[in-house]
């Protein structure tokens, strides 16, 4: 790098290296230590901190949707939020996802910290922010305790029907497309069925179908990402 | 661009700038720590000289950048040595790091030359290394140092004034040998 | 023995993009020629463990990459350039090659020099802190290269990596890989002849999924001689040779 050379004896580059090293450094912030610390892995926190749907951006996105929803319930009665948090979770679980959103996958798809254990933790951050604000909306906004919680088991169903359409399809926008039309239509169907909006959150019986949903989409998941595709 | 304005912009967080600064300046400035230090202590002290640049750019008045960039490097070699101990280095390589007002036996108190400076004023227990224990080491006031050898203060202060000269000479001597340590 | 490979196929649907190739590779450079479609990348991507083998023996640095926990030792130890890269556009060059550097488990506290090692090593020490998105195609490659070297692996793979590289950076890239090759394997593709000539220690022409040709460049050279192929220099000569007999 040095055009002139020093001593023969000491390396110049070398020195310049551990300088560089230290002007160049960033220094993660608190949450990246912590994550590192929790998830006993550097890679992993790093990752689970750039992703997409965890941006300041989205999350102010998100936190306004659920407000809006919140400001409604507290006008008409309806649990909006309820009803629109499964689906902007589902929107960001889709986009924490592969080749739509990560322009690296196929780089990432040879690291050592499997592109699959990013996806993972990454939708389950997605997820419970998702869940606090959406409970915390909830509860603010003074609807009935069973529709406060009620829509958790929904809410997981929908984003693994997002993430298992995500990744077979090998798409972000497929993911999110299935997630949201997919809630829709529950809500719809409830709407129809029982003739109140809020049957696709508030009715007990539909829980076990959920979570039996929820488990095939898992699996799928897990399946789709555990033997890395070959190209088309 | 010129090294003051090198040195401007390395203030404003430019790291290619303090990489520019690098390639001028860190050949001659190793070139000038190795006369005073082993090679690889060399580049420690030079990367940590950089890191100070990189860290204390804003400090600096137009003028003359090599100067300022000796200053620090001789101040992170001080630094370096006081963290590390004496390691090989030669007496009057030590006084050129430890400038301070020119008194060399001030200057020997770094902690870090005691040995070599004692070792130039004779053999242990003759009466200049005794002064020199009593008044620059333990820092007694010449009276006690006096009632302690059993001499007049007169003499004492002789003595230290020996003590002084004989420094100097080794130093002297020393320079010539060296070649010039600056 | 850093690269064992044996009877290695890869079909997609009816197609077999690797039709049954075997090969060794210690520590060298080690070139992989041929047009396209001959199956180059293919057989890259099952070296850099993103592909699995359709059927046939793949060890990588003496593990077997079917196992998960080995897979994850042969990834750390792995250097990948995929031919499109893609980038993160507001990450800075320090922050992408980091980024990857920590994904690969390196240890946190190595990876500052690490990095600044690697983006010196491939000349781009004066746009350490630029985004991405302000960096010419052929930087974006140096900067694909230093992260594929940044945890000095014991296997590099490199799919088509002068794309976009002048002359004189060509010639500081031989360099870097005639330095990794002295104590791993680095494996080349690429469709440039001349770029193999110069580097590498072993060359492999592929074609439709075969191995067509294992040798030095040298043997290479000499196939092409007194045949008439086409070619404007000796190894060109040689390439067109070994692939028109292939196919004939």
């Amino acid at each position: 790098m040095t055009g002139t050379n020093g001593p023969p004896d000491v390396d110049l580059d070398r020195v310049w290296t551990g300088v560089a090293a230290q002007v160049w450094l960033r220094r993660p912030g608190r949450i990246e230590r912590l994550a590192a610390r929790l998830l006993r892995s550097p890679g992993l926190a790093r990752a689970l901190v750039v992703t997409p749907s965890l941006l300041i951006g989205w999350v102010i996105a998100t936190a306004v949707v659920l407000l809006a929803g919140m400001a409604a319930t507290l006008g008409t009665h309806t649990p909006y939020v309820a009803l629109f948090d499964p689906a902007v979770a589902a929107a960001g679980i889709a986009y924490a996802y592969g080749p739509g959103i990560d322009r690296a996958w196929e780089l990432s798809q040879s690291m050592a910290v499997s592109d699959r254990m990013v996806l993972l933790a990454r939708a389950l951050a997605v997820f419970g922010l998702n869940a606090v604000f959406g409970l915390l909306a909830s509860a603010a906004s003074g609807a009935a305790v069973a529709v406060t919680f009620g829509w958790l088991v929904p809410m997981t169903a929908v984003c693994a029907l997002a993430l298992a359409a995500a990744t077979l399809a090998r798409s972000a926008n497929v993911g999110v497309a299935a997630g949201m039309s997919g809630w829709v239509i529950i809500v719809l169907a409830g709407k129809a069925i029982a003739g109140q909006v809020t049957a696709a959150v508030a009715s007990p019986s539909l829980v076990a179908p959920y979570l039996v949903f929820t488990a095939c989409c898992g699996a799928l998941v897990l399946y789709t990402t555990r033997i890395p595709r070959g190209a088309a | 661009m010129d090294d003051d304005e090198l040195i401007t912009a390395i203030a404003a967080g430019d790291d290619t700038a303090l990489r520019e600064l690098f390639s001028r300046h860190a050949p001659w400035l190793a070139i000038r720590l190795r006369s005073l230090l082993p090679a690889t202590d060399t580049e420690d002290v030079l990367q940590e000289t950089f890191l100070a640049v990189w860290q204390g750019a804003s400090g600096y008045r137009p003028g003359s950048a090599g100067g300022w960039l000796w200053g620090i490097a001789r101040r992170q070699a001080a630094l370096f040595l006081r963290r590390r101990g004496p390691a090989t280095l030669e007496l009057p390589g030590l006084l050129a790091i430890n400038d301070s007002d020119g008194d060399p036996a001030e200057a020997a108190l770094s902690g870090v030359v005691m040995a070599r400076a004692a070792a130039a004023l004779g053999p242990d227990g003759s009466p200049e290394r005794e002064v020199w224990r009593l008044v620059y080491v333990e820092d007694r006031p010449v009276a006690e140092a006096a009632e302690l050898l059993g001499v007049p203060v007169g003499t004492v202060k002789s003595r230290a004034h020996r003590v002084r000269r004989l420094l100097r000479v080794a130093l002297r001597m020393g320079t010539a040998t060296e070649g010039g340590a600056s | 023995m850093n690269v064992e490979l044996e009877e290695l196929v890869r079909r997609f649907g009816h197609t077999q993009a690797v039709a049954g190739v075997s090969l060794r590779a210690g520590p060298g450079v080690f070139g992989l020629l041929g047009p396209n479609g001959a199956g180059k990348t293919s057989l890259l991507r099952m070296m850099a463990t993103v592909l699995p083998p359709t059927s046939g023996r793949l060890e990588l640095l003496s593990r077997d990459p079917g196992n998960h926990a080995e897979r994850r030792e042969i990834r750390r130890r792995l250097g990948y350039l995929p031919q499109n890269l893609g980038y993160y556009p507001g990450f800075t060059v320090v922050d992408f090659i980091e980024y990857f550097a920590l994904l690969k488990d390196m240890p946190p506290r190595q990876v500052p020099r690490a990095v600044a090692t690697a983006v010196e090593r491939v000349g781009l020490g004066d746009k350490a802190r630029s985004k991405l998105k302000t960096l010419s195609g052929g930087m974006l490659r140096r900067v694909g290269i230093a992260q594929a070297i940044v945890n000095d692996p014991e296997l590099l793979l490199l799919d088509e990596p002068t794309a976009g590289l002048d002359p004189e950076q060509r010639v500081a890239f031989r360099t870097l890989l005639r330095e990794i090759g002295e104590c791993g394997t680095v494996v080349v593709s690429t469709h440039l002849v001349e770029d193999v000539g110069a580097a590498c220690t072993e060359v492999a022409l592929m074609d439709r999924g075969r191995i067509v040709f294992h040798g030095t460049p040298h043997q290479l050279t000499a196939r092409g001689e007194g045949t008439g192929a086409a070619g404007d220099a000796p190894l060109e000569r040689g390439y067109s040779a070994v692939l028109a007999a292939a196919r004939s």
